[in-house]
């Protein structure tokens, strides 16, 4: 629990405002975070990490003014609020009047699972991987815990306490046949505390692991072209984020550098296509029972039937552009400012059989997995780098492939998407994504769709 | 800097039931920043993080623990916490402090890598430059959307004390002036581009060109599009060049050979890379960033080859990564890496290219750590015949990093000598590129 009553949390507030600012808030967070690692068959490194600090903020129209302190101390957060306040540079503004504080929300923490039990867990996964394969010569395997108590309260009234957890297992794994090494990796992350972890869930990310490694020692990869892109389901809704994801943030809507800027309403894609950005998916690494801002976690639907219905709005842009934030207000720590982020953004599924899509590819690559990503906002051009595929040929998976950057532009990848599956997936992958220097968890999830044309290399 | 609190730190720890090693680093860092966003003051930040990171070695097992909640209390509970953590993990006799012989003993030369006066210049000077950068573009060309132009500096202090003997302090600052623009292109298309210089000390930083250099590489974009798939000149631009280096030195990382996934296992002392590449790592140049005298474990720095003549010279080797694979630990990683520059500018090796692309930019891609295959997504320019005819983007290199490094032709004599990473413009030659 924080030291500072509501009475005190409101006195900051007024004083982040006494220069002219028009809204106010303060985001104090105590964020503890336990890992520890199995290498070389031993749980030999720990970590844990506590974060502990206030961030206050004042804004008036699209302009902010920032500090944070480590001093929870009501000295310390009152000075915090004056460097805040004080870029607006008024000095004969009047006191400013706060809104009635209203309490939204208070959870309670989680429990989590003691490092002894993790150990356990820890050597069980190696266990399990010499199980499974033979040719597994390394495993190492990582279990951290996060634990990320919130208390916030604004200006305009808004206020809540909340316990944010979140749990990870990642493996990678090293195998050798005849002479040849190659190295997968899997991982799971959810918003859950000890009840993350089952026996079911650690022998599903182990093989899957192993899976990826044994595809690595006979795949191949191909001459660079243009050709169609089959995404599997899942980890391939890394298409959306990249693709439209970025480029629907409103921070880049507002200064005109999206290539989507303006598109409001337009038809952008085929009409099979709808898109959303979703905060309420239960234990989902983007669920958020309120943002960073104290807005109500929701699904925003960003793309309906192929219109473009909405963008991912925080306070700032959402008041320029005089709409309702969705809740995509988000920040990595107290040191940060919130910015539009994403959360768990997928596409609904369609109406195609997953063998049909293939069959009706003469010649392209089925993607599976993939490691990272990236976009140009104002350009539209995205990459995404596939770990795992296939060449398919005459409507058949053949060879398989691996390591390819897959390039395309946003608005035109949309456009050429020409069938969409049945078989929605959201991934859970362990998955952070960077913006201005802040990560922060998210998911994604796609059908299995083709597009028609894309760069592969 | 609160050096009172490490030593109440080790106070805590030595009142722990069991004897123990240990090493404490209290970091401090401040930073301002200031964001202009087309002549209006965006964001304006200011930041002053105190923390602690604490290494516990007991009897072989070794916990890392870091806290920024710095109250007596709380720091006591946290040692307490984790030493209990500690113990129950599994022993590993590697996991030690470095030998004491080779801790930083005092002496070298004065770095020159600090401006204490960040924290105390009028925040006024700071926008007023700005403002004079970004004024320098305003109302120059109409199909500017937006520009923003931001100011960061940092000072980073930090005060070790490792339990075998070593009690040292470091300090370093930097400072960064960026120019982001976004302008009217193509097919409603919004390119975008930016340029930015950074200096150790505020009176070193430019005052002039910065946004006009920004507005020119973002003009040049407009109109980019693939160009055709095949073998070129790679005519490698020196800000993103270290880009490409760089999982060679994640190769030569000590934890990537003991697990067996890195593409330089078992490549010591033999020739990997062309000849022309000489590549040392020296911290101790003063006036340079990440020059420094000792560490992340006390060690004492030297200058350090890499790479001569083409020649793998060392690998990034700590205590535990020493005494697990049998050799003689160096250092953790890089500090301020040099690469020999070569006498030719940029301008021509461009006019020497009869078919070339200029990369300006990678855009996402990875490199297989094991095999040292990789795709990295660029963009840049078409050069055909010593002339640059088309803006490129959408396009794939594919290859083997060793491979692609074997065929390193040239090195210009364009390196940023203010950049931790000093490297110059490269060229490779027969490069496979995937366009349309």
């Amino acid at each position: 629990m924080f030291p500072l009553t509501s009475e005190q949390l409101n006195g900051i507030l007024a004083t982040a405002l006494m220069q002219g600012g028009e809204y106010a808030d303060i985001f104090i967070e105590d964020t503890r975070i336990s890992s520890m690692v199995l290498q070389d068959s031993k749980v030999s490194q720990a970590q844990q990490v506590c974060l502990y600090g206030a961030g206050i903020r004042a804004v008036k129209g699209t302009q902010t003014g920032y500090a944070y302190t480590m001093d929870l101390s009501e000295k310390a957060m009152l000075q915090a609020a004056r460097f805040a306040g004080s870029m607006f540079g008024c000095n004969s503004c009047r006191e400013a009047i706060l809104e009635t504080t209203k309490q939204l929300c208070t959870s309670n923490p989680a429990e989590t699972l003691s490092p002894d039990k993790v150990r356990q867990l820890l050597l069980l996964v190696e266990q399990k991987a010499h199980t499974l394969d033979a040719s597994v010569i390394k495993v190492k395997a990582y279990v951290s815990q996060r634990m990320q108590e919130v208390q916030f309260a604004s200006s305009d009234g808004t206020a809540f306490h909340d316990f944010r957890p979140r749990t990870s297992l990642s493996i990678s794994i090293v195998m050798e046949r005849n002479g040849q090494t190659q190295m997968g990796y899997a991982s799971r992350m959810l918003q859950m505390g000890a009840d993350f972890f089952s026996d079911a869930l650690i022998e599903e990310v182990v093989r899957e692991a192993i899976k990826q490694t044994d595809h690595l020692f006979s795949a191949s990869q191909i001459e660079g072209g243009e050709m169609p892109v089959v995404m599997a389901a899942g980890s391939s809704g890394i298409l959306l984020h990249e693709a439209i994801g970025h480029a629907f943030e409103a921070d880049f809507i507002r200064t005109g550098d999206s290539i989507f800027t303006g598109k409001l309403g337009q038809q952008i894609c085929n009409p099979s296509i709808s898109i959303v950005d979703d905060g309420t998916l239960p234990n989902d690494a983007g669920m958020l029972r309120y943002d960073d801002e104290g807005i109500p976690g929701q699904r925003t639907i960003l793309v309906e039937k192929g219109r473009l219905n909405s963008y991912l709005y925080d306070r700032i842009s959402a008041r320029h552009y005089g709409v309702e934030p969705t809740g995509n207000g988000r920040r990595e720590s107290f040191r940060c400012v919130p910015i539009p982020r994403m959360r768990s953004t997928y596409m609904l599924p369609g109406e195609a059989k997953e063998e049909d899509i293939i069959r009706s590819v003469k010649r392209g690559i089925y993607a599976q997995s993939f490691t990272n990503g990236q976009v140009q906002i104002g350009a539209g051009d995205f990459t995404f780098f596939m770990k795992t595929g296939y060449l398919i040929e005459d409507g058949k998976l053949t060879r398989p492939l691996r390591d390819l950057n897959i390039i395309g532009n946003g608005p035109e990848a949309l456009q050429r998407i020409s069938m969409v599956g049945d078989n929605l997936r959201i991934d859970h992958s362990a998955s952070m994504c960077g913006k201005e220097g802040q990560k922060v968890a998210v998911s994604q999830g796609l059908p299995t769709v083709l597009i028609d044309k894309l760069i592969v290399g | 800097m609160k050096k009172d609190l490490i030593y109440r730190a080790e106070e805590d720890i030595l009142k722990l039931p069991s004897k123990l090693d240990y090493k404490l680093v209290l970091l401090e860092n401040h930073e301002d920043n200031i964001i202009l966003r087309d002549g209006k003051v965006e964001k304006m930040l200011r930041a002053t993080s105190l923390s602690l990171a604490i290494n516990l070695f007991l009897d072989g097992r070794d916990g890392f623990f870091y806290t920024n909640n710095l109250q007596a209390e709380a720091v006591s509970k946290f040692i307490k916490e984790a030493y209990k953590t500690t113990r129950l993990l599994e022993p590993d006799e590697t996991r030690t402090l470095a030998d004491p012989s080779r801790y930083y003993k005092g002496g070298g030369p004065d770095l020159q890598n600090f401006d204490a006066t960040f924290s105390e210049i009028d925040p006024k000077e700071k926008l007023d430059l700005l403002q004079e950068t970004a004024s320098e573009v305003d109302g120059t060309d109409q199909r500017i959307i937006s520009m923003q132009t931001r100011y960061t500096d940092r000072q980073h202090q930090a005060h070790y004390l490792i339990s075998n003997g070593f009690d040292g302090y470091e300090e370093s600052s930097y400072c960064t002036l960026t120019s982001i623009i976004s302008v009217e292109g193509e097919n409603s298309q919004h390119p975008m581009d930016g340029w930015g210089e950074s200096r150790l000390f505020f009176a070193q930083m430019p005052r002039k060109g910065i946004a006009p250099t920004a507005l020119r590489r973002t003009l040049q974009k407009i109109g980019q599009r693939p160009a055709a798939s095949g073998r070129y000149r790679m005519i490698l631009e020196s800000p993103c060049a270290g880009n490409f280096l760089q999982p060679m030195l994640n190769a030569m990382n000590g934890q990537a050979l003991q697990q067996k996934t890195s593409f330089l296992l078992g490549k010591l002392g033999k020739q990997v890379v062309s000849p022309l590449v000489n590549i040392v790592d020296d911290p101790l140049i003063p006036g340079t960033r990440g020059a420094s005298l000792f560490d992340y474990d006390g060690v004492a720095t030297k200058r350090r080859e890499l790479f001569t003549e083409g020649r793998l010279k060392t690998y990034f080797i700590d205590t535990p990564m020493g005494k697990k694979l049998g050799m003689e630990p160096t250092t953790q990683g890089i500090h301020h890496l040099v690469m020999e520059q070569g006498t030719m500018s940029k301008e021509d090796v461009i006019r020497d290219s009869s078919r070339a692309i200029l990369v300006t930019d990678f855009n996402g891609g990875n490199c297989d750590p094991v095999t040292g295959n990789f795709s990295y997504g660029i963009e840049g320019f078409l050069i055909e015949n010593g002339i640059i005819t088309q803006p490129v983007s959408g396009m794939n290199i594919t290859g083997n990093l060793l491979d692609v490094w074997q065929r390193l032709s040239l090195a210009c004599n364009d390196a940023d000598p203010w950049e931790t990473e000093f490297i110059p413009t490269l060229a490779f030659e027969d490069v496979a590129f995937g366009g349309c």
